[in-house]
């Protein structure tokens, strides 16, 4: 299986030399096929957010390699960073995932226009993927108009509109009800499925992560376990889950 | 407790306090130096001639201060809401944390006087570095000398101080009142709170063409002011303060939305939110930019026709022909006016009757070389009119022994003649021409008078003065011939000289305090968002901005921001100029040393907030 991701040995240390420093990370490995989807839990604390940031090159590891799409991060400047967020990862946040000031159109088409693709290319790539998400109905609305779900389908639209090698998602359904949670997944699931879109998603949170392929737990910065869905069903990998972490709290 | 939150807060906050703080200080010291060089009863009383000028220049800059003082009751609003703003989020902080919102109330009122007390006296300590230079500046200028001025006056610091303690009173009570009165959940989320951006279009669209209407009739109005007269003032005023409002309202925001409807435009890298952010900050910005493009055109015109001011001097000494008069035989003083380098010089023997007005000239003398005098060009008042083939508007007549008696000239010139007062005694009856024989019989004493014309009068002023100065020692300060002296070019022209030079002072100053002020309440109001803007750029440095793009996005916006209301501002002056072509004799001259001066003063400004601004926007985007 070809991967789009991998993490070696990666730790973080917070805090200069001779200051009170922390350790967040304390030597994880992963990888992440292409068109897989993984979820990442721990409790609050545990690093789950750092780890992100070090996939996402919106932060540096302090020893490890970390390599998305056969290229090595690390050995990327600064713009060449940037470049990369552009052009190889969408990211789905919690809170504050809009541009206010934006439409929901000019939201979507944001990445593009940094990435200077063609005005009228845009247009049809938003389109289509709006379409694809049921949100073409808001795309001329600013997000203070639009409902939670909404906001955070634009989210995933401008995550997805430049079809990124993977797609990033810190706790994406924690600002939201049960009902547009499910909406959000179940679009998420469908891109995994009919798109191929490999994802990468963080939340403490069962429910959302029992859509994943596999889950990573992480405690006190070390991957500590592992579990995969193989062929099993949605609700019995949510069972699966749920007896799980209550085996681990014992 | 309490007052240690308040002191952590402050040192949060402390580049935009220092940016706050300098503005109030800038306000303090320029009315300072205001206040001492008008009512510094020492300066420029070492001169008999400075002792006219100190009049003229004591109402000019009594004139300035009420106008400053204006200007910083409406500039201090603006820094203060700056400073609320600032505060809001820390106060409702403390009140979460259970503090009586009678305390804090007690802590905004004095953490305000505090703030502008401190700002006054900085002030006050930089006015009177800033009083030393102008007033040598201004010495050096108008030629004089000081003897015990010292820019350091106490009247002047106590006025100060209880101008701007009145005033910090009042924005220290006023914050305590607003504050305490703002509901708790808003003083913290008052970051956060939803833009309101309704689209009235078709409002908006009403609005953008009445706002350009009311500009182009304002403009028109001043444009011709010759025809208009006093009604253009009026009209102008009305119609550019509002239309000022609407363009700013309406006008660039439907500018911006048709630019972003316009998708081959807009999706150029940073553009969809550049013009997004400026949409949003221009609905809230209305009544600032609008104000800073009024306010910069009035620090304009002030700077240009202050500038002009100068220009005028040489025109109005342009009323007499003679440079110098010497009543009597001075022969050091002659001796030391024909170095100088006369170009022309008449001598008279006259003889006076003082108890019945009457002057008596010798009639060969005065035919041989006949009197010169200056004459304006045309009966009516028309300048235009006036103007002669050499672009002059005063001609020179020669007073002959008929033109004097009145025999063989019209009213006007004998009336003039009379005017200008020739000679220092009492002629209100008249002149009368008599022969050699008859003048020598006259039982009068004989008195002598000298008219010189000398090179380059402007050039050798100075010199001048000062022989007058000598000259007027000789006599009495009741004589009649004092107060002729007083009247002669020489002393003419020092005093409209000070006039100009003081206009030229008091524009050039309060122009630039003006500027001064207006860029740093834009800039206040700019940095006041960036706290709420950091999330933004957060956010788009995750999408993958680079942070060299993300740094020239803001340096666009922040542009447009500046550019605006200056370019309206701009245009306000150089319609707003023709008025003065009523007064000056060309408002437009040199009109590039203001805008030059502007441009760099604004451009710091300008760099400044950027600089700021950038700062606190991408603190966290700023990783190696
Ligand atoms: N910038 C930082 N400096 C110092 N320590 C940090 C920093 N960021 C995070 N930490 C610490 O590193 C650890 C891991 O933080 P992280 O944000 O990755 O946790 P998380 O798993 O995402 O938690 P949550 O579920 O609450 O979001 C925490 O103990 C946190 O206090
Ligand atoms: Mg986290």
């Amino acid at each position: 299986m070809e991967k789009v991701m991998t993490v070696n040995n990666v730790t973080k240390t917070y805090g200069k030399k001779g200051e009170k420093q922390f350790q967040a990370l304390k030597g994880v490995s992963l990888s992440v096929d292409k068109g897989e989807f993984v979820a990442i839990m721990g409790t609050s604390g545990s690093g789950k957010t750092t780890l992100l940031n070090i996939m996402s090159t919106l932060d540096k590891p302090s020893s490890g390699e970390v390599t998305i799409n056969g290229k090595n991060i690390a050995k990327l400047k600064k713009n060449q960073m940037a470049d990369f967020r552009a052009k190889e990862i969408g990211f789905i946040f919690q809170d504050f995932n809009l541009l206010d000031n934006l439409t929901a159109r000019e939201n979507i088409a944001l990445p593009l226009s940094l990435q200077g693709v063609k005005s009228s290319e845009i247009d049809s790539k938003v389109d289509k993927i709006a379409a694809k998400l049921n949100i073409s109905e808001v795309l001329e609305k600013y997000p203070a108009a639009i409902s939670g779900g909404q906001k955070q389908r634009v989210a995933a639209a401008r995550a997805l509109v430049h079809e990124p090698a993977i797609l990033m998602a810190d706790e994406p359904t924690g600002a939201l009800d049960s009902k547009s949670s499910r909406a959000l997944l179940d679009t998420m699931e469908l891109l995994n499925e009919k798109d191929q879109v490999s994802i990468l998603m963080v939340t403490h949170d069962p429910f959302s992560a029992s859509f994943a392929d596999r889950i990573l737990f992480i405690r006190d910065g070390l991957i500590d376990e592992e579990i995969k869905r193989g062929g099993m069903k949605r609700q019995d990998f949510y069972k699966k889950l749920i007896s799980q972490l209550s085996e681990n709290a014992d | 407790m309490i007052f240690k939150l308040s002191m952590t807060g402050l040192k949060s906050r402390l580049k935009d306090y220092l940016v706050l703080f300098s503005g109030l200080s800038a306000a303090s010291m320029i009315f300072y130096m205001f206040l001492t060089l008008a009512a510094n009863p020492s300066f420029l009383k070492s001169s008999v001639a400075g002792q006219l000028t100190m009049q003229s220049t004591k109402f000019i800059f009594s004139f300035g201060i009420v106008l400053l003082a204006i200007l910083t009751l409406v500039y201090l609003a603006y820094a203060n809401s700056f400073l609320l703003s600032m505060r809001k989020r820390d106060y409702g902080m403390y009140m979460m944390l259970g503090a009586k919102s009678s305390k804090i109330g007690q802590l905004i009122f004095a953490e305000t006087l505090v703030t502008g007390l401190l700002a006054t006296g900085i002030g006050i300590v930089l006015g009177v570095g800033l009083t030393e230079l102008v007033s040598a500046l201004m010495v050096k200028q108008l030629g004089l000398t000081l003897a015990h001025f010292n820019p350091l006056y106490l009247p002047a610091v106590l006025w100060t101080l209880l101008f701007f303690v009145a005033l910090f009173f009042l924005a220290a009570s006023w914050n305590a009142v607003r504050l305490t009165k703002t509901t708790l959940i808003n003083l913290l989320k008052e970051d956060q709170k939803p833009s309101k951006l309704k689209s009235r279009p078709v409002l908006r669209t009403i609005q953008a063409i009445a706002g350009v209407a009311l500009m182009a009739t304002g403009y028109w109005a001043m444009w011709h002011v010759s025809t208009l007269q006093l009604k253009a003032i009026p009209i102008a005023l009305v119609t550019i303060v509002l239309g000022s409002f609407f363009i700013f309202d309406a006008f660039f925001v439907a500018v911006i939305d048709f630019l972003r409807k316009r998708h081959g435009f807009l999706y150029k890298g940073m553009r969809p939110y550049t013009l997004g952010q400026l949409k949003f900050r221009l609905h809230g910005y209305t009544r600032i930019l609008s104000a800073i493009s009024i306010m910069l055109a009035l620090a304009l015109g002030a700077i240009t026709v202050g500038i002009n001011f100068d220009n005028l001097k040489n025109a109005m000494t342009d009323v007499m022909y003679y440079d110098f008069v010497l009543v009597g035989k001075q022969k050091k003083l002659a001796d030391k006016v024909e170095k100088i380098g006369t170009e022309e010089k008449v001598t008279y023997s006259y003889k006076a009757d003082e108890k019945k007005g009457v002057l008596y000239v010798n009639k060969s003398e005065i035919d041989r070389t006949p009197l010169k005098i200056k004459m304006y060009n045309a009966a009516s008042s028309d300048k235009k009119k006036a103007i002669d083939k050499e672009g002059q508007i005063y001609h020179t007549v020669k007073v002959t022994s008929k033109t004097l008696t009145g025999k063989q000239t019209t009213a006007t010139i004998r009336n003039s003649a009379q005017a200008a007062r020739l000679f220092p005694e009492d002629s209100s009856k008249g002149f009368v021409a008599l022969s050699d024989a008859a003048f020598a019989k006259k039982k009068l004493t004989t008195k002598v008078i000298a008219f010189y014309k000398v090179e380059d009068f402007a050039k050798n002023n100075k010199k001048l003065l000062k022989l007058i100065d000598q000259e007027m020692q000789l006599f009495s300060k009741n004589s009649m011939t004092y107060g002729y002296l007083e009247f002669t070019k020489p002393v003419l022209y020092q005093q409209i000289a000070a006039m100009c030079s003081g206009f030229e002072f008091m524009g050039l100053f309060l122009g630039l305090s003006f500027l001064m002020m207006l860029a740093s309440t834009l800039m206040f109001k700019i940095l006041s968002a960036a706290a709420s803007d950091k999330l933004r750029y957060k956010m788009l440095y995750k999408l993958g901005a680079r942070n060299s793009v993300l740094k020239s996005a803001i340096r666009k916006e922040i542009a447009i921001l500046f550019v605006a209301p200056a370019v309206l501002g701009s245009l306000d002056v150089l319609f707003g100029l023709k008025f003065f072509t009523l007064l000056l004799p060309d408002p437009y001259f040199r009109i590039w040393i203001p805008f030059l001066a502007f441009f760099l003063l604004y451009l710091v400004y300008y760099l400044v907030t950027v600089k700021l601004y950038q700062g606190i926007v991408l603190e966290e985007t700023k990783q190696d």
